[in-house]
């Protein structure tokens, strides 16, 4: 095995965060969740040194460096347009040399002897240097020819005007290889939003999962009411149920990557769409989560339908909690001085009725 | 909650049984000639108590009803002057008891009671586990009492020893005086009973409410979990049983016990040898006091304690042997139980950010863990050793009756109420005295045949969850912590009356008792003799469990109960074998049969009937 610097892919298990310059930090970042146990959808990097390797193997790198050379922070709109043209027309349309292209396709095959041939997978772009949503990520790629398409179009993004620009007003060079991540398209049969706390109240011991069918879009923009499970965080039983209504679902169209709503069928409505055994897997790796941030967080998740359990739990998404994490911690309980004064403090208060 | 039950004097009375009330004391049944009392009656809540009644009241078993009546109420009311709450009152409705906390209505009043209360409870809780250890000596001198008792058939002439010794009492009299003595002894038992009961559940319900204000929506269960996992007797009639399993092992004989012979056989048998002698030397040690296990809740006359019939314990030590032979571990993980309690303790500890909410936990924690010991003991004291021998000694009384013709069979006896049973004693002996036939013998037998009718006719009625107006606070801490009557209980009340059931037919909803999921064929089994026909794998369907169904949780693969809350015996024991169990359901013996397939959802109690046997 080569050493890692000069390979052309490495799989999510092989990286770590301290790998950001050899994969790109959005891909590094899987590395280290994945180290830490969390799950997420299984796929390989292919390596900044291997976009490289392909502007120099085609003899294209020097023409698309020379395009704007030094650096110009004054840089006009119209000449990044113009530079963007050409630079994205030489790395999508050069030949990918077999050497890379081959190393690349039998990862892809690897994966497809897993979860079926032609295996729907989505190419992610994934730079070193944070460059919020400048560059572009592709979802629904099925089949070698596509795949290396759009790994071309991916590194090719790297120069769409935004981003070029982006790069222009920071001093950076004109000439920017980037990483790019191939994870499994996430089948989902379910998927939802994790809070590690409850959402309603902020009561930390609990954790709340909204979920229903089809993929996250349904339960992220409100399309329907899922099913809310509440769950407690130190025994990991739930503690609530409420089933949801569940009417529909987002699908992707058939070989494309576009979304389209469905009728979730009467009889699926009507059951919980987890089953329990998902939702203590989802609870305990939501406990994971919030013990590597150390806070609170706000998870999406997968349930993928090509993946056995346990393996099908899918994190696809992890941010801090938002609203909770920025309260100002108060007490829940008056202070008493001993024991006998909380007793007489809740026998006085009883149960309320109404 | 705006909503209204059913006025308690709507109730209809089931046909054929007009004129049930004779039955009971007079003051159970709810009545409107006193429009004070009966406007009292309507405006209070009334819950049918299932979790510890399953079944309509023989009249004679009302007496633990009455006891607990009392006892329970006085000490809220009189001992430890509970600021906001009284006593807890009782009706029977068709044969079925209802009771209803009742609550003090005057601040001022329930402020003079604070600083009563404040010294009274105060003074228990500083001396808790001395005067436990006293507490375990006067039940200890009540049970030798009982345990002394002998009641035998009226001689045909009194004894030469009478007369020569000058003792001049009749051994009429001193039945009739034995018969005080023994419900006596029964209310005195009772009156321990809640010697400490409800400041324990007094310290349960700080807890509790204080672990909902902390984490809100914390599962009972798991504040359970935290406060106990210590060593509770009720676990120990069990761990005898392994151990004479694993002592018959030891010493060789465990192919003799395995033999398929009833527990007097074996026992002939097992003295036939020199090593058997010895098992059996171990056995009589374990039979005192531990074999004083009812096979049931210990509520009812029917129910018998493992010493009454040896077959049962026999039965569980064979199971036991089978299960050690197979390389099982059985017995409770005493010491996982307790890192499991303190894991779950200290990680919710560690959520808590303030040292106000700190303190809080610490002292609701404290307390419960004080009083727990003594809130799942006392009931080996009281519902098993002591009722079991009660019952033997009131089993002897209805032998000596029946033998005098005045019922049919023995267990007539438990048709009529405790007053009637003296006076019956009283009709007997002076019939004896006199040396004419007693009324009894044409009296009895034909109250008795319309009484058993009657009783056949509440089995068969369905006693409502509620009646009467739910009210805006409970304070009582036994409606709180031990029937978990809450906003949502009722609500579901409320709503399950309205809709005529909010399940479908194929539904039984229960509470959840321990987590998870099981689906299996089911084993409806009406007593624990019948715990051999188990099969590896099987939904157990019982009344409820004691600890005489110990050795069956290593086969089942979840439990589902007529009667019980989170913190009965089923409920812990399967917790801790990691069981779904569903508690409570109700009427999951008579709705579910043996060989049905179910599914049992131990996290929302829901029990579904899948597919039904063939």
């Amino acid at each position: 095995m080569l050493e890692k610097e000069k390979r052309f892919t490495l799989g999510y298990d092989e990286l770590e965060g301290k790998d950001f310059n050899l994969v790109g930090k959005k891909n590094a970042n899987l590395g280290e969740m994945l180290k830490a146990g969390i799950p997420i959808s299984p796929g390989f990097a292919v390596t900044i040194h291997a976009n490289d390797q392909y502007l120099i193997m085609t003899g294209i790198k020097e023409q698309i460096r020379k395009l704007i050379d030094p650096p110009d922070k004054q840089v006009s709109f119209e000449t990044a347009k113009e530079a963007s043209k050409i630079a994205m027309e030489l790395v999508e349309n050069a030949e990918i040399p077999a050497a890379i292209g081959d190393v690349i396709l039998s990862e892809y095959h690897k994966m497809c002897e897993k979860y079926g041939s032609a295996c729907p997978v989505a190419v992610r772009s994934s730079g070193a240097a944070s460059m919020p949503g400048q560059m572009e990520t592709y979802l629904n790629i099925c089949g070698d020819k596509d795949l290396i398409d759009y790994v071309k179009k991916c590194w090719s993004s790297a120069y769409n005007t935004e981003a070029i620009m982006y790069r222009m007003n920071k001093g950076m060079e004109f000439l920017f290889n980037i990483g790019a991540g191939i994870p499994k398209m996430v089948n989902s049969r379910v998927s939802g939003i994790i809070f590690t706390l409850n959402p309603i109240n902020g009561d930390m011991s609990k954790i709340s999962i909204d979920a229903s069918y089809g993929l996250g879009e349904a339960v992220v923009s409100g399309l329907v009411t899922p099913d809310t499970y509440l769950i407690d965080k130190i025994t990991l039983d739930p503690i609530k149920i409420i089933k949801g209504s569940k009417e529909i679902q987002c699908v992707y169209r058939e070989n494309a990557s576009d979304i389209v709503q469905t009728d979730v069928p009467e009889e699926k409505r009507r059951v919980n769409c987890l089953s329990m055994e998902e939702v203590r897997e989802l609870a305990r790796v939501s406990k994971l989560i919030e013990k590597y941030y150390g806070t609170a967080y706000d998870i999406e998740f997968g349930i993928d339908a090509d993946i056995p359990f346990p393996q099908n739990v899918i994190i696809l998404q992890v941010r801090p909690e938002s609203v909770w994490n920025k309260k100002e911690v108060v007490s829940k309980t008056e202070g008493k001085k001993d024991p006998m004064e909380l007793m007489l403090g809740q026998l006085l208060a009883g149960v309320k009725i109404k | 909650m705006a909503k209204k039950f059913m006025d308690p004097h709507d109730v209809a009375t089931i046909p054929g049984t007009e004129g049930w009330e004779k039955m009971y004391p007079y003051q159970y049944p709810f009545s409107k000639d006193d429009p004070e009392r009966a406007a009292y009656e309507s405006s209070q809540i009334w819950f049918y108590d299932g979790l510890h009644y399953p079944i309509p009241h023989y009249p004679f078993d009302l007496i633990w009803d009455e006891a607990w009546s009392m006892a329970l109420s006085q000490y809220n009311t009189r001992h430890w002057l509970i600021p906001p709450a009284l006593g807890i009152d009782h009706r029977i409705v068709n044969g079925y008891v209802y009771i209803s906390p009742v609550g003090v209505p005057d601040p001022e009043e329930i402020g003079r009671r604070v600083p009563l209360f404040m010294e009274r409870a105060g003074f228990y809780f500083q001396n808790w586990d001395s005067l436990y250890e006293n507490w375990k000596k006067k039940m200890g001198l009540v049970i030798d009492k009982l345990a002394a008792m002998n009641f035998t058939d009226l001689p045909v002439m009194e004894d030469i020893s009478i007369i020569k010794e000058g003792i001049g009492i009749g051994s009429g009299y001193k039945l009739l005086k034995q018969w005080d003595e023994l419900i006596d002894l029964g209310l005195l038992c009772w009156q321990y009973h809640f010697e400490f009961l409800n400041l324990a559940y007094a310290a349960q319900v700080t807890f509790f409410a204080t672990g909902d204000q902390l984490f809100p929506g914390i599962p009972i269960a798991t504040l359970v979990k935290m406060s106990a996992g210590f060593d509770p007797i009720l676990f120990k009639p069990d761990a005898e049983l392994i151990r004479l399993a694993k002592f018959a092992i030891q010493l060789g004989i465990d192919d003799v016990i395995a033999k398929p012979l009833k527990a007097d056989e074996l026992m002939k048998e097992l003295e036939q040898h020199a090593t058997g002698k010895e098992w059996l030397a171990e056995l009589e040690k374990a039979r005192y006091p531990w074999f004083h296990i009812s096979t049931g809740t210990g509520w009812f006359h029917t129910e018998t304690s493992w010493n009454d019939n040896l077959n049962v314990p026999f039965n569980a030590i064979k199971t036991n042997i089978k299960t050690l032979k197979e390389g099982k571990e059985i017995g409770r993980p005493t010491a996982q139980i307790l890192e499991e309690r303190d894991r779950i303790a200290h990680e919710y500890r560690a959520l808590l950010k303030t040292d106000a909410d700190r303190d809080a936990f610490d002292q609701g924690l404290g307390l419960a863990r004080l009083v727990l010991p003594y809130a799942e003991d006392h009931n080996f004291y009281v519902e098993h050793w002591f009722h079991t021998l009660f019952w033997q000694k009131t089993h002897q009384v209805s032998k000596i009756l029946q033998r005098a013709g005045f019922f049919e069979n023995a267990e007539d006896m438990y048709y009529l109420k405790r007053d009637e049973i003296k006076a019956a004693l009283w009709d007997m002996i002076t019939g004896w005295t006199t040396g004419v036939k007693s009324r009894g013998q044409s009296y009895w037998p034909k109250e008795v045949a319309w009484r058993k009718g009657v009783y056949q006719k509440f089995k068969e009625w369905t006693p409502p969850a509620a009646l009467g107006t739910p009210p805006d606070v409970v304070t009582e801490p036994f409606t709180i912590a031990l029937w978990g009557i809450t906003n949502s209980t009722l609500t579901s009340w409320l709503s399950g009356g309205e809709e005529g059931g909010a399940t479908a037919a194929n539904e039984i909803q229960g509470s959840p008792g321990s987590s998870g999921v099981a689906e299996g064929k089911a084993r409806v089994l009406k007593e624990v003799e019948e715990l051999a026909d188990l099969q590896q794998g099987e939904i157990l369907v019982c009344k409820t469990t004691s600890p005489s169904w110990a050795p069956c949780f290593v086969t089942i693969a979840g439990a589902i109960t007529d009667v019980g809350g989170p913190m009965c015996h089923a409920a812990i024991v399967c917790r801790e074998y990691g069981l779904p169990t569903v508690v409570g359901t109700g009427k999951g013996t008579q709705l579910i049969k043996t060989g049905d397939l179910v599914r049992m959802d131990g996290d929302t109690g829901l029990v579904t009937i899948l597919e039904r046997a063939k």
